[in-house]
């Protein structure tokens, strides 16, 4: 849960990005500036183009080449992820920051076993894996030296993995796991292909787990177990996540708190009880009102007007204006900073910032 | 007093499964294994189910893009599977709006063209300047304007291209019109557009809606009444408020539960159906739900339960009268978002 005295896992400061493209500069990211609390869900919503993907993108740093970062810093603990060597960044792709992706089809590869993926990520960090092996007393060298377990045998290291990824297939609630090993991602349906991604980022015991619209692919009723595993595995895992989803139901299932993002900027930011019982966004507001919820029966439901604006002409000032039904004379020249509004709610309104 | 459209009996629609160098056929996909259902002039059916159920080979043989294995398609009591030619123009009384807008227009085509052409096609129209008046007069109908006739798909966004997929369908002068999946290449905030639109010329042109689509939430707010889809058949129809409110089906009851509900309020540890949807080319004996029912007994496994009607219009296919909970905690209107 939020606890404003804890030290933040992961700080975003004003990092603005954009994309060079034969139209034109897309400016993507508009100085986003956002925190990710130790332990907690945060979600981040939007609709398709707000730059919540590339939020994600940009800490792990897996960009496309026509990307740049062009102000901004992404700290995680004291280190900033944009000044960082490529092998540095790997290193803090393995250990640090986990990502699952909405598709697992296309991030598992299809000639390879579950098996060979996910014992890859054990056998890539030798020295963890002795030291998981000691610690846990695994196998059949409970009583050898650490020194030792470093000089194993590739045969003896592979058991090791092998067990360990037992181990983490039944912690994603997949049955069989040992059978599981041996099957290609093409015998195993959507629902458990995402259990796999999941289980491979859990087995780097990530500080901060990436989960972008992992649920989107699935049908509701695999969705309902992906979601109810995710809670469970909040209980069990230390780290952060960071949910990135388009669903405000699954942000109402799982966060504690939620970002809202449009046309590259953060919004509003809020605790998930306050920001569905309070929305203070007129953006926020109108997106609570355009989704049909059952049991709320309308006869219409409220639309935004207009669409997404193309970022590479973003709107001046605040970038909301042209569709926002409370827009001031000041929106369409002054970009309004994040502000806050009451305990743990922050707005990027001019509406809220005192001299409206 | 409610006049029946459109009656589906039975329908089956089995995709041959061939193999070998003699092209045998090995098995069978059965998409759609037995479907009945009846849509009521002027209402809005939704057709809800996950995907791999069949929602959409139904529309598929209803607007006859494919040939059905067996059954009846009744538009007001004329067999449509019978016809080899549509000589009675029956067909063209059922208009149609697909999922993917960036996929349904051709990128080629003006949208003049593309409202014009089937007018003049079908001769509904008794000259080009008719078709194109008529053109003008649909645009603006979906919320567009003259100007965007002479354009091209792609300077349109999804919502747009939507929008003018929804004017194509009414060029027909259609009494019903099929929409599969309409809104779900869009984002909310066009969605809520769209599904605006839908309604208005519902009102406006007496239109009979199929709404097909796998999201519980929109086919709530825009149907009467609800048809469950599972495994190529359907489990159970009744009126919107008993499907969401007190349905009578387990795959209905966990189905809706397993929906997230936007309001941390109603955040709630639920039953989860375990498993998977078990291929269409096996599917199990018996009752095809019975593998992932919490309720399964020997009974389901050796007879298929029928769709009968518990009470008017509630029909169920299911052995047993399970007394199962509403599947979502009722709740007054949401006090900030009226």
């Amino acid at each position: 849960m939020s606890n404003p005295s804890a030290k933040p896992l992961l700080c975003l400061e004003n990092v603005r990005l954009s994309f060079q493209t034969y139209a034109g500069e897309v400016k993507a990211l508009d100085g986003i500036t956002l925190e990710v609390l130790r332990g907690e869900v945060l979600g981040l919503v939007g609709e398709s183009g707000c730059g919540k993907s590339v939020t994600a993108l940009t800490i792990v740093r897996v960009l496309p080449e026509n990307a740049t970062v062009t102000s901004g810093r992404i700290l995680l603990s004291d280190k900033n992820l944009l000044e960082t060597n490529p092998e540095e960044m790997r290193q803090v792709r393995a250990n640090n920051i986990a990502m699952v992706f909405q598709d697992p089809t296309t991030f598992l590869n299809p000639v390879l076993t579950i098996g060979d993926q996910l014992e890859e990520v054990f056998l890539l960090n030798p020295e963890r894996l002795a030291r998981i092996a000691v610690e846990r007393r695994i196998g059949t060298i409970q009583d050898s030296h650490e020194a030792s377990l470093r000089n194993l045998s590739r045969a003896h290291q592979r058991k090791l993995a092998e067990v360990l990824s037992i181990e983490v297939l039944r912690k994603v609630r997949l049955p069989d796991p040992e059978r599981i090993l041996d099957n290609y991602p093409h015998e195993l349906s959507g629902g458990m292909r995402q259990r796999c991604m999941i289980a491979m980022a859990l087995a780097r015991n990530p500080d901060l787990f990436i989960a972008d619209e992992i649920t989107t692919a699935l049908d509701v009723t695999i969705q309902a177990q992906i979601l109810e595993l995710l809670r469970e595995l909040k209980r069990e895992i230390a780290g952060s996540t960071l949910l990135i989803t388009h669903d405000l139901g699954v942000v109402a299932e799982l966060c504690d708190r939620v970002a809202v993002m449009y046309a590259g900027n953060i919004v509003e930011l809020a605790d998930v009880e306050e920001l569905f019982a309070n929305p203070l966004h007129p953006y926020t507001q109108g997106l609570l009102r355009a989704i049909p919820i059952i049991g709320r029966p309308l006869k219409r439901l409220e639309t935004i007007r207009g669409s997404v604006p193309d970022l590479i002409y973003p709107p001046s000032g605040c970038r909301f204006h042209p569709r926002c039904p409370m827009a001031l004379e000041r929106c369409k020249v002054e970009k309004p900073e994040l502000i806050q509004s009451v305990k743990n709610h922050t707005v990027a309104c001019h509406l809220y910032d005192g001299n409206a | 007093m409610t006049q029946t459209i459109l009656k589906i009996k039975n329908l089956r629609k089995w995709f041959p499964i061939t193999g070998g160098i003699l092209g045998r056929t090995s098995n069978y996909v059965k998409a759609v294994d037995g479907v009945d259902l009846e849509i009521y002039e002027g209402e809005t059916f939704g057709l809800v189910g996950e995907s791999g159920s069949g929602k959409t080979t139904v529309a598929r043989c209803i607007l006859h893009l494919i040939e059905p294995t067996g059954g009846q398609i009744l538009y007001r009591g004329q067999d449509m599977t019978a016809l080899k030619t549509d000589s009675s123009g029956i067909r063209k009384r059922i208009g149609v709006v697909f999922q993917d807008p960036y996929a349904s227009l051709n990128p080629r085509q003006t949208i003049e063209n593309a409202l014009t052409e089937p007018m003049k096609y079908h001769k509904i129209v008794r000259s080009n300047d008719e078709a194109i008046e008529k053109a003008r007069d649909l645009i603006k109908k979906v919320g567009l304007n003259e100007d965007h006739l002479y354009r091209f798909p792609h300077e349109f966004s999804g919502g747009q291209r939507q929008r003018i997929a929804v004017a194509r369908a009414l060029t027909m002068d259609p009494k019903l019109i099929i929409l599969d999946e309409p809104t779900s290449f869009l984002d909310v905030s066009v969605q809520a557009q769209i599904l605006n639109l839908l309604s208005d010329l519902q009102n406006e042109f007496n239109l009979t809606y199929l709404f097909i689509s796998h999201n519980l939430s929109v086919i709530e707010h825009m149907s009467d009444r609800v048809g469950v889809m599972y495994l190529g058949k359907i489990i159970e129809t009744a009126e919107k408020q008993i499907i969401y409110q007190r349905p009578e089906h387990p795959y209905t009851h966990s189905l809706i539960a397993a929906l997230p509900i936007p309001n941390p309020a109603l955040r709630r540890q639920r039953v989860v159906l375990s498993g998977d949807v078990p291929s269409p080319i096996n599917v199990p004996s018996g009752c095809r739900f019975r593998t992932r029912c919490s309720y399964a007994t020997e009974r389901c496994r050796e007879e298929e339960p029928p769709l009968v009607a518990r009470q008017t219009g509630h029909l169920v296919s299911c052995h047993y009268e399970l007394n199962l909970s509403a599947p979502i905690p009722i709740v007054g209107t949401h006090e900030n978002h009226k």
